[in-house]
């Protein structure tokens, strides 16, 4: 099944569902750069930006940056997995639909509003505003997050339906039995139907639990006397939005396993180790969301233990697998490259370099001196900015064909990395100095770092204008265009 | 201190693995006459990558969780030998009584707060965070530390609060005996 010409029960094109949302991913992503961007050079004292405002852009580029990477992860799940199972075009549109309707909630509560609580809410913060904003102000901002909730749950689900049409259960479709040596690899699913597999299930419940807190926020905000208990909140919270920012990651990766293949000339291999990689994702993922909590003392210790520990064994799947597997499919494969492949190889060494700071922080002995400093973005960046959109990045890219090997794609790419480097390691480095995160104003000692920052954001910006525009230059292209593979 | 070693570690362990990706990306283009052997090969390095991982993994828990610096886990000591210091937050400013110290003393720390989440970052004179934990609604956090410089050290709120959340600082000021 291919997704050419295929309209679906809906009449609705399948293809041009995918590249709507690829275009709102890509303009969205730009805004919420330049949002980054202005954070960064308030910071630096290149541009002056009052503290409340510089909160309330915070909280926009948060949100906004974590909705787009749902949403674009969304898109090359989508478009891989209905390769294998039946989906609904209008499921699909609603998310979208749902996701535009949400963001106009959020920006509205942060640029009208003054909502700026930061992206996690976290509770009891929106109801204590200190006449900053309003409840209502507040409110539309977590009712904005449940819009996007709710289509993010209709679509795992509409997923979910499909995948049990054809493999009868999850566990089949993660390939649970090929994991544990009980089936023959052969017989296991496609590596875009393992990966959406884990993503429905860990997102799911990452998602309603993200529902339920953001319920009771909004219950707190008109009802002070109805309290919660703030650290079971936070857990909530945390777990939600570990889940849901791991899960976009995930999706994207599919990317990798199918776009790669189709320049080197070597499958993406689906063996044993595979599906069991998959597997103790799924179940890592979920489980180790504690490690955001570790300087919470009041949580029991075994818990924080088991942030660390599971920290540390995330690391596995993603640098002996995928990694690994990337690695060995282009190693000497006679590939060529274009800009597509590039993308989405940058996105994997991204989100492997990555992987280091982040173990790093979940170390419950370096977390105590590096929590909340810029330590934090900085890994975060490095394997979502380096890791997950670069993947993206190559998705986009290889919707619109033929393939460039040259060309000012390529000025793009290496503003993209270069600027890249240079932000990820400005925030690593202020992080060791002890540079606190989500601070408007900073002291002329951190100016160097913030400067060196606003430099590599500024570079980021342009790369990704650049690949962004070259999309758009050959979208009606990519209508038209059949099917690449 | 600790976040040097932390910096000077994954700034190499990053580079290295940078390094691999722009080798294999560099040596792409030509393509390799028989690709099973080399497979084969790979797979047996990742088995030896995996047992290495494995064998740093345990060894760096081992170390590391030796020494959590949670209430429970913290060595027993005799009332007299700490000082117990109460640190309440609130909407933009600390509460820290008793804030003077001297060298050698060890510091108990009860940090709670009386409205949002803060966080109680204490940075040495130096102004390098050496210890941390998070003042939360509803509950009292212990922290102990023992200062080991005479100075001024400062308590920053780490967990972002509100629009004055980078304007919420104390002094705490240590002494030679």
């Amino acid at each position: 099944m291919t997704m050419a010409a295929t309209a679906g029960r809906s009449g609705i094109n399948a293809r041009a569902a995918v590249l709507a949302y690829v275009a709102a991913a890509g303009i969205v992503v730009l805004l919420m750069m330049l949002l980054g961007l202005t954070m960064r050079l308030a910071q630096a004292q290149w541009l002056n930006v009052p503290p409340d405002l510089f909160y309330v852009i915070m909280t926009m580029h948060g949100a906004g940056m974590v909705g787009i990477a749902g949403l674009s992860g969304a898109a090359v799940m989508w478009y891989f997995v209905r390769r294998h199972v039946p989906v609904s075009t209008a499921v699909f549109l609603v998310n979208l639909v749902c996701f535009l309707i949400g963001a106009v909630l959020i920006l509205g509560a942060g640029f009208i509003g003054g909502f700026g609580a930061g992206w996690t809410f976290l509770f009891p913060l929106p109801a204590h505003s200190g006449s900053l904003w309003s409840a209502n102000a507040a409110a539309c901002y977590l009712a904005g997050l449940l819009v996007i909730g709710v289509g993010f749950l209709l679509l795992h689900l509409d997923i979910a339906r499909g995948i049990l049409s054809v493999y009868g259960g999850l566990g089949a479709a993660l390939g649970w039995k090929q994991a544990f040596g009980l089936a023959s690899d052969n017989e296991g699913p496609p590596p875009a139907v393992t990966a959406s597999t884990m993503v429905l299930i860990v997102n799911i419940l990452g998602i309603l639990l993200g529902a339920a807190v953001l319920v009771v926020s909004l219950v707190n905000l008109y009802v002070p006397s109805f309290a919660f208990n703030a650290l079971a909140a936070k857990n909530m919270i945390y777990f939600f939005g570990h889940v849901f920012i791991n899960a976009t990651i995930y999706m994207a990766v599919i990317a990798v396993y199918e776009i790669l293949p189709v320049y080197t000339h070597r499958p993406w291999k689906t063996n044993a180790a595979f599906y069991f990689a998959w597997v103790l994702s799924t179940i890592m993922v979920l489980t180790v969301y504690t490690h955001h909590l570790l300087m919470d003392f009041a949580m029991p210790t075994w818990a924080l233990v088991a942030g660390q520990i599971i920290s540390w064994l995330s690391g596995l799947p993603v640098l002996l697998v995928t990694a690994f597997g990337t690695l060995t499919n282009v190693y000497r494969s006679g590939l060529r490259w274009n800009l597509a492949a590039a993308l989405v190889f940058l996105g994997v060494a991204g989100w492997a370099i990555g992987v280091i700071p982040a173990i790093a922080d979940g170390t419950i002995a370096v977390n105590s001196v590096m929590h909340n400093t810029q330590w934090v973005p900085g890994h975060f960046h490095t394997y979502l900015l380096l890791g997950m959109v670069a993947m993206f990045l190559g998705f986009m890219t290889y919707l619109t064909t033929p393939q460039p090997r040259y060309g000012f794609g390529w000025v793009g790419f290496w503003l993209y990395v270069g600027g890249g480097v240079l932000f990820v390691l400005a925030f690593l480095l202020a992080g060791s100095a002890s540079v606190p995160r989500r601070y408007a104003v900073h002291v002329p000692d951190w100016l160097p770092y913030d400067r060196a920052g606003s430099l590599g954001a500024g570079l980021v910006v342009i790369g990704a204008l650049i690949l962004v525009a070259r999309f758009f230059s050959s979208v009606r292209a990519a209508a038209l265009a059949p099917d690449a593979s | 201190m600790v976040q040097d070693a932390v910096w000077s570690i994954t700034i190499v362990l990053m580079g290295c693995l940078a390094a691999v990706f722009a080798w294999v990306a560099t040596g792409a283009r030509v393509a390799v006459a028989n690709y099973a052997p080399t497979i084969e090969r790979a797979y047996r390095l990742r088995t030896w990558l995996f047992v290495l991982a494995l064998l740093v993994l345990i060894g760096a828990n081992y170390k590391t969780l030796g020494a959590l610096p949670y209430r429970n886990a913290l060595p027993p000591l005799p009332a007299a030998a700490v000082q117990p210091s109460q640190a309440v937050a609130e909407q933009w400013a600390w509460t820290i009584k008793p804030d003077a110290f001297t060298v050698g003393q060890t510091a108990e720390f009860h940090v709670t707060s009386n409205d949002v989440n803060h966080g109680f970052a204490l940075y040495d004179p130096e102004f390098r965070i050496v210890a941390q934990t998070q003042a939360m609604p509803g509950y009292t956090n212990v922290l102990r530390y023992t200062f080991t410089k005479p100075g001024t050290y400062q308590v920053l709120c780490l967990e972002y609060c509100g629009v004055a959340h980078h304007e919420m600082k104390a002094e705490i000021k240590v002494t030679d005996r």
